[in-house]
């Protein structure tokens, strides 16, 4: 027996709510378990920098120092007024965003680089270059983060092999450039993995054509290559931008004591000195600064759901 | 004699080798100024590498390529002075229908008055003015189709190359746009090569055909020439529908012989009475085709098919059959036709 149109449309309506709800149903548990182990624990800091310190805040206010407690409804500034007033934070600040900058853009140099190099020329080098950036995805951070303070400590490889040579060659340990130098090597094979993809997944057909119209190879790049892996490069722009605004370990291990990034300092405020509504404060200020740099992200998404018709 | 003026595309002793395969193998093939011929053959005979080294994405292990007169053998697709359409239209997705006929002329650095004007001028001859901000995505496959021969032809090449142009689209719309394609290479008078396997299609655009095989090619001729006197044997069971026996043709009947006979199917004439030169047969099995019916006879020396359109016996039936004309091939070369 065969169904009418009617009928068949008719039982498609009947079982769309059905569907939904089962749908729903299953998205529930991971999106209680976001909100309830990310979404409260922010809500509660957030309230917590505001000087909201009864309730879930109430013990960590009793420990800590310098807390200030909310003198209106709607909380007070005073914790957001001692870290803004604080040199020391103006320096971390400065200090993390442009690690972030300058190892962002390096890392997206690079893989652009090899990217468009693996893309438009190939072979046997390519291959073994993309393979070799992926190697610091198998080394631990903490390890990385060692082997590169051994490398070009005082008394590290670096130095040891100019020094043969009559040559001075500076210590890099616990400079601003050893945190970029690690940042680096965390970062590259992740933004290479995402760069080569998208311009990998760009058929030949529409870079032959470019050719054929008579573009040069660095025209191709601008005009084709670089527009159509667009989204992807963002993706891996914002997602190394993000991860090195809030790395710990590299900047820990790396860096100078002052002014360090943010990372650490947050680590020191709320540790070592104490404070943790100022410490909060700072994660917050990160986090600003990291949904700024998600816009981005959210703008390539969107941009690539157009693209492909999806909205 | 070819002259210079006249001269579209010389392929001369072109060799190519992929994979440790030849792929193509020493293949001549001259093009005249104005005209369209079609490389026509399976999959894997060669015709779209032929195409890609015409257009300069390949460079031959051996041989000379000339467009127009001038070598281009060891020069870059960007500096031939050739356009590509390619199979799955290659529009690029981020830009608009006019960005994209726009990008060859904006390579070349023209005024931005000038390329307006030329970019206006390609659409409207593929009439898609209404078209020009819409994104590929946006438009039909039919559309994508003519803005990708609107981008090859803003460049005004010397040489128009088609790879496999329509095998993407419907079968009613392939017939429009294969037309459309032949009234524009007609008028602009523009040198053309399409690759195709569809030999319909190179049958009814073409002003010569070069069926390959092998990498290398079987004929080259006109598309009448090609289906009435099919150089091979190869060519014969390629180009169109064929009843192949083996054994001697004489005075239209089938004998012993090792002859390869190649009957057409509408050169088996049917009918219910008695005709000159006619011979007893059985109807086994007659096959609906549209606006022809596929009739399946066995005669006494022979077993073929034949394409019916009036008369339309039924299974059973008793008739009378004649071979208009056979070709006989010896060593898969034809002899003669009879």
């Amino acid at each position: 027996m065969s169904l009418t149109s009617s009928k068949v449309e008719s039982l498609e309506a009947k079982s769309a709510p059905r569907l939904s709800l089962l749908g729903f149903t299953m998205a529930l548990p991971p999106v209680l378990l976001v909100v309830a182990f990310v979404g409260l624990p922010i809500l509660i800091g957030f309230t917590f920098s505001l000087g909201f310190t009864s309730g879930p805040n109430r013990v960590v206010s009793l420990i800590g120092q310098q807390i200030h407690s909310k003198d209106h409804w709607w909380g007070t500034f005073a914790a957001y007024r001692d870290v803004i007033h604080d040199a020391r934070f103006a320096g971390d600040l400065i200090l993390t965003l442009v690690v972030t900058a300058i190892s962002t853009s390096l890392v997206l140099a690079m893989s652009l680089g090899i990217g468009v190099y693996q893309r438009m020329v190939g072979g046997r080098i390519a291959s073994i270059m993309s393979t070799l950036t992926l190697v610091p995805l198998f080394v631990p951070v903490v390890i990385s983060s060692w082997a590169i303070h051994t490398f070009y400590s005082g008394d590290g490889f670096m130095r040891t092999v100019f020094h043969h040579f009559g040559i001075n060659f500076p210590t890099l340990t616990s400079t601003t450039a050893a945190i970029v130098i690690g940042t680096i090597w965390t970062s590259l094979p992740f933004a290479i993995l995402m760069v080569t993809s998208g311009f990998q997944s760009i058929p030949d057909a529409l870079i032959e054509t470019a050719q054929d119209a008579g573009a040069g190879f660095f025209r191709i790049v601008r005009t084709i290559l670089i527009p159509l892996a667009l989204t992807p490069i963002i993706i891996a722009a914002t997602f190394t931008a993000i991860g090195i605004l809030g790395s710990f370990t590299i900047p820990y291990f790396l860096g100078p004591n002052q002014p360090t990034m943010l990372g650490v300092e947050i680590s020191n405020f709320f540790g070592s000195y104490n404070r943790p509504q100022q410490s909060i404060v700072m994660a917050f200020i990160v986090f600003m600064a990291a949904s700024g740099i998600a816009v981005a992200y959210i703008w390539a998404n969107v941009r690539s759901a157009k693209q492909s018709g999806r909205i | 004699m070819t002259t210079p003026s006249d001269e579209g595309l010389i392929l001369h002793g072109l060799s190519k080798i992929l994979g440790g395969r030849t792929i193509i193998d020493n293949l001549d093939l001259t093009v005249h100024k104005g005209e369209m011929v079609s490389l026509l053959g399976p999959s894997g005979c060669g015709k779209t590498t032929t195409l890609r080294m015409i257009a300069g994405f390949l460079i031959p292990d051996q041989g000379h390529i000339t467009i127009a007169g001038k070598d281009v053998t060891e020069l870059g697709p960007e500096k031939r002075p050739s356009a590509m359409v390619f199979q799955n239209y290659a529009l690029w997705p981020h830009m608009s229908v006019f960005k994209n006929v726009a990008y060859p002329l904006k390579v070349r650095k023209l005024a931005h008055a000038e390329i307006e004007r030329r970019v206006h001028e390609a659409l409207e001859l593929v009439n898609l003015m209404h078209h020009k901000d819409s994104r590929p995505s946006q438009i039909s496959g039919g559309e994508q189709q003519r803005v990708a021969l609107a981008r090859a032809l803003v460049q005004e090449p010397d040489i128009l190359l088609l790879d496999e142009p329509l095998s993407n689209l419907d079968a009613k719309l392939r017939v429009k746009v294969r037309e459309d394609i032949r009234e524009l290479q007609r008028r602009l008078n523009i040198t053309t090569v399409i690759v195709t396997h569809d030999q319909d299609e190179a049958l009814s655009i073409s002003d010569r055909i070069a069926v390959m095989n092998g990498g290398k090619i079987e004929q080259f001729t006109t598309p009448q020439e090609l289906y009435d006197r099919p150089a091979t044997e190869y060519v014969a069971n390629f180009i169109g529908s064929l009843n192949r026996v083996e054994g001697s043709y004489n005075d239209g009947l089938v004998g012993a012989g090792t002859d390869a006979i190649g009957i057409r199917p509408e050169d088996v004439y049917f009918s219910h009475n008695e005709i000159p030169g006619g011979h007893r047969a059985t109807v086994e099995l007659v096959v609906p085709r549209g606006h022809f019916y596929e009739v399946y006879l066995k005669r006494e020396d022979v077993a073929l098919r034949a394409f019916v359109s009036s008369d339309i016996p039924k299974h059973g039936d008793i008739g009378y059959v004649r071979i208009n004309k056979a070709l006989i091939y010896q060593n898969g070369h034809l002899v003669r036709s009879a």
